[in-house]
């Protein structure tokens, strides 16, 4: 950057000059932005004007700030505090979470919770995967790419809960499609009961239902993949699956990673899916949170969504640790 | 697209080029079919549902289908005077949630274009990228902690969660991060010199905004709009607990809890599938919004991703640490 740190070379004239112009330039570029363009807004913040930014930013942070921040803080606050039977009275105590160490159910439902994240994730991963790569590196027309993407993305904007139950009755019960078209084709005899209201159900219909968590991101980062780069592998030499570890899987990290957190967070906070699905038989940590907010015992609620917070950073800590998302992106 | 190399009459770049193809070629057909399966078990639920709504007087949850195909159970969504009518409470909560939804929508237009608006006057980058999360902390919170958080806070206020005030509120958050990004990849791809050629017009800070900023970006804020009022129109994670029973239930909620108050027949499928298809209508009024956009446009975009402004595809801080450099 800076001339100074070079060591100075023999003082010709013309390099003094050379020098003289890389200066002046230097003191130009460093300078405030232009009287005109600060009229025209450009860059006021730097200036005077700063208090627009703050009026269009204030409406939307001030309600960030009371549904979103306020609530989050009175988790915290409440974990900490007595149980009435009304609620909770303003009496300090690390009562809730010290039983909640104790609570072999809390435990074995985080467990299970965790498991099916897992599950979720590396099954989205690996079958969402393919799927971005032919919209992002096979469809050549982008009209056609935005139209089969819409397509696939469509039924994100239906309702989740519609969607849950229509893995219950019509596709997984024992009455259901699956159950029907398996017998037909005599690959089992009667109903499989595992089907309906199960674990396996609740994992195979959150992948269903947050896939497209994982392939949006994915998408998004596979059509930024250097072409030229992976021209130059298959030029080289490159097999297709060197080419994929050593050109296209690095620089799609970060949408793995993104797509990765997204899943993680919301099947580990899923409340709905698991309550529909499961039909009452499968609990979460979401519902087993629900049912202590009905049962008026909030500040033991709080106390459990406060440790699956704290676990939800945690993994998504983790997952950040395979890329560096802000050097990246 | 991709660089495809003059063809040249020497012997060599032939063969290259069609071994290149073939091999693209089958990978291509065989992606395309997994596309297909892909989609199928992306839809299948939700049409195997939409079949079985269409039953006949004896129809039943499950398969097979029985009777002759009628709209009876569509109509007992309607019409108040049919056996197992329903039409008291869905009108009711379709209409209730035809508002909340509504109202929510306009908000997050708003709030998510004047904040778009704020990042776009550049702040100074320390705040802007804190500013950045907590936007997007709104998009990572479990729907239920949101519901449970704002229970709280209104518990602690003293107060009763309501469906206007609380749920709507709620909401909302949900609905900012995603109006945010978009609006950041519609500014991502807007000219601003169109303004300051307006400015040097003789156009003051309004009549610009209005006659200029707006018309170029109005296709966002409608996205926004819609986004809005599609997450508010599903949401049932939140609302669950922010709603009291005073108050006639938005619809997601009598879908959710209609194993504890209606007998379950084939008109919840019916209910289902005919709020799943007011959001896909939705989703192709947004998909001709885009098509709009597009053709305002000026230059080509060679990938998707620039068409999205890399920044509505919830790929993170994108645009945002691009600018910053």
């Amino acid at each position: 950057m800076s001339s100074s740190s070079t060591p100075e070379p023999p003082a010709s004239d013309a390099t003094r000059v050379a020098l003289q112009e890389v200066e002046e330039a230097e003191a130009i570029l460093e300078q405030q932005p232009p009287q005109a363009e600060r009229a025209l807004g450009e860059a006021a913040a730097r200036g005077g004007g700063g208090w627009v930014t703050a009026v269009l930013a204030a409406p939307g942070f001030l309600w960030i700030g009371f549904y979103l921040i306020a609530p989050l803080v009175v988790i915290i606050l409440v974990s900490f505090w007595t149980r009435t039977d009304t609620g909770f009275s303003k009496v300090w105590t690390t009562a809730n979470y010290g039983d909640l160490f104790h609570d072999s159910t809390y435990w074995h439902n985080m467990l299970t919770t965790f498991e099916t994240s897992l599950i979720a994730v590396a099954a989205c991963l690996v079958l969402g995967f393919p799927v971005a790569y032919f919209l992002a590196l096979k469809v050549k027309s982008l009209r056609m790419q935005v139209a089969l993407f819409i397509i696939a993305l469509a039924p994100f904007w239906t309702s989740f809960l519609t969607r849950a139950l229509a893995w219950t009755f019509p596709l997984m019960g024992t009455e259901g499609a699956l159950n029907k078209s398996l017998q037909q084709l005599h690959v089992t005899s009667g109903p499989v009961s595992e089907f309906s209201y199960s674990l396996l159900s609740v994992r195979a219909a959150m992948v269903q239902l947050y896939i497209l968590f994982m392939i949006t991101p994915l998408f998004f980062s596979l059509s930024q993949v250097d072409r030229a780069a992976l021209e130059a592998a298959r030029d080289l030499g490159g097999n297709w699956w060197r080419t994929f570890r050593e050109v296209i899987l690095p620089q799609t990290m970060p949408g793995i990673v993104i797509g990765s957190i997204f899943i993680f967070v919301l099947t580990m906070g899923d409340y709905g899916t698991v309550a529909t699905v499961g039909g009452g038989n499968i609990t979460s940590v979401g519902t087993l949170i629900y049912s202590k907010t009905t049962a008026i015992e909030y500040p033991q609620g709080a106390a459990s969504a406060i440790l699956l917070v704290i676990l939800l950073m945690i993994g998504v800590w983790v997952i950040t640790r395979f890329s560096n998302l802000r050097e990246e992106l | 697209m991709t660089a495809v190399a003059p063809t040249m009459e020497r012997a060599q770049d032939a063969v290259v080029t069609r071994k290149v193809k073939q091999r693209r070629d089958w990978a291509k057909w065989g992606l395309a079919t997994y596309f297909v399966i892909f989609l199928f078990f992306l839809y299948i639920p939700i049409i195997l549902m939409a079949i079985l709504s269409f039953q006949g007087p004896t129809g039943q949850l499950t398969w097979p289908f029985r009777g002759p195909v009628t709209l009876d159970w569509w109509k007992t969504l309607f019409d108040s005077n049919v056996i197992n009518t329903v039409a008291d409470d869905v009108r009711a909560s379709g209409e209730q949630s035809l508002w909340l939804s509504l109202v929510a929508g306009g908000i997050v237009a708003v709030l998510g274009f004047s904040l778009s608006m704020a990042f776009r006057r550049r702040w100074r980058f320390k705040s802007d990228v804190v500013a950045f999360y907590v936007i997007m902390l709104a998009l990572m919170t479990p729907a239920f902690l949101v519901g449970l958080g704002n229970q709280l806070l209104w518990k602690f206020m003293g107060q009763t969660p309501d469906l206007w005030k609380t749920a709507l509120g709620a909401n909302v958050i949900w609905g900012i991060p995603f109006s945010f990004l978009v609006m950041l990849a519609v500014w991502n791809r807007y000219d601003r010199h169109i303004e300051e050629a307006a400015r040097d017009l003789g156009a003051n800070a309004a009549t610009t905004f209005r006659e200029v900023t707006l018309p170029l970006v109005w296709t966002g804020v409608f996205g926004s709009f819609l986004f809005g009022f599609t997450l508010t129109w599903n949401d049932f994670d939140r609302t669950i607990l922010l709603q009291n029973g005073y108050q006639a239930q938005p619809l997601p909620i009598l879908i959710g809890t209609w194993p504890s108050s209606h007998p379950i027949l084939p008109n919840l499928y019916a209910l289902g599938a005919g709020t799943t298809a007011v959001s896909l209508f939705l989703i192709f009024m947004v998909l001709v919004a885009v098509t709009l956009r597009l053709r305002f446009r000026g230059a080509p975009v060679r990938r998707a991703a620039e068409e999205f402004g890399d920044t509505a595809g919830l790929t993170g801080a994108g645009g945002l640490t691009a600018r910053a450099k």
